[in-house]
């Protein structure tokens, strides 16, 4: 089906409202790293911290409520990564669909 | 350790599940890499075959549910655990439309049992979520499941088979109506027997399941066999009037309720 002849003859409005809070669930799941036998959410706080600390291994509360000890760099390390990809793909995906009207 | 992906596929007289499930099967082995075992009975499976599963298990459908809009067969759900031949399996319903490989997260997940509890619906942002009744718990959702050959998860799919057989009691107790079996509703019983009544943070998939609803259809924006960007076409009902709205997405799994629309997209 040619979408672009559908969109136009239906006369559809893109709704940016919806689009935006689809990429939102859509990457909101894409922060979610299993490592080091917990479940973590790869955001600022969590970065903060680990980026703060000095210690070689330290016990978090992961998105299960669990109390886990990790090893801070490796975690710090795989949680900064998948931040900054995801945020991108995020940024790109976001200004691809601010231009539809 | 084997991992793969069983598919439930009974023909309805109203639709062809066996060709969803080939349809299904197919993107699952390009975007997750795994083997897909289909169950189904000899009277959905054609003569010729266009495509091999992994396995075929011949099981006889429950032919004693009933929908609005005819006859479904979605019980025997619980037989997952019996007839999978992995050591660790999704289990996914037949309309659900594999876009990316973000399934292959829920093995590394700290578990061995989880499903999703959370739904979006696309261009319906504040739909609310299904419970049993007003008077009960949020439903937990069959459409993806994941699961390990443990003891618990055993458990889970014979209790499951449990609440199936005595699913009129169960409907009294928790105020929702037993004229059709849904899994869903069986699962989030079972689940929470097992658990102590209870349902763990660990048994839940941690993003929320996509639906495609009601008035909303999805089209395929290429004629690729593995396309994965959809426009969702939306008709906003408002003073009497219809709206159409849309929004593009892409690299998104996600579920079809409207099997028309599903058949639709797979013949595209």
């Amino acid at each position: 089906m040619d979408t672009t002849l559908l969109i136009t003859e239906a006369k559809a409005r893109f709704n940016h409202n919806s689009a935006k809070t689809y990429l939102k669930d859509k990457y909101d799941s894409k922060f979610i790293v299993a490592d080091q036998s917990g479940l973590w959410r790869a955001n600022l706080e969590t970065i903060n911290f680990l980026n703060s600390s000095t210690d070689e291994q330290v016990i978090l509360i992961d998105t299960f409520n669990n109390p886990v000890k990790v090893n801070r760099t490796s975690l710090l390390y795989k949680l900064a990564d998948t931040y900054k990809n995801v945020m991108e793909e995020w940024h790109n995906e976001w200004a691809d669909l601010e231009k539809k009207r | 350790m084997t991992r793969g992906v069983l598919l439930f596929a009974f023909n309805s007289p109203k639709y062809n599940y066996y060709e969803m499930a080939v349809a299904t099967a197919k993107r699952i082995n390009h975007f997750l890499g795994l083997p897909v075992t289909l169950v189904t009975d000899s009277e959905s499976l054609p003569v010729k075959q266009s495509y091999e599963f992994d396995n075929v298990i011949l099981a006889p459908a429950d032919k004693s549910n009933r929908r609005d809009w005819g006859v479904w067969y979605n019980k025997g759900r619980y037989r997952a655990y019996q007839f999978s031949p992995y050591d660790e399996t999704l289990l996914l319903d037949t309309d659900y439309m594999v876009n990316s490989d973000k399934l292959l997260k829920t093995f590394d997940l700290p578990t061995d049992f989880c499903c999703h509890d959370t739904t979006s619906f696309l261009m319906h942002p504040k739909a609310a979520q299904e419970m049993l009744s007003v008077y009960s718990f949020n439903t937990l959702w069959a459409t993806v499941i994941m699961f390990k050959k443990t003891k618990r998860a055993e458990q889970i799919f014979n209790c499951l088979e449990m609440v199936q057989n005595n699913f009129e009691h169960y409907a009294n107790i928790h105020g929702f109506i037993a004229a059709t079996f849904r899994n869903d509703y069986g699962l989030t019983l079972a689940t929470r027997i097992v658990n102590g009544q209870t349902t763990p943070n660990e048994d839940i998939i941690p993003w929320n399941l996509l639906h495609v609803g009601k008035n909303t259809s999805a089209y395929s924006n290429t004629k690729d066999e593995f396309n994965t960007e959809y426009t969702v076409m939306f008709d906003n009902w408002n003073r009497g009037k219809i709206r159409k709205e849309y929004i593009t997405i892409k690299d998104t799994d996600f579920h079809v309720m409207n099997k028309e629309n599903f058949m639709e997209l797979i013949s595209e």
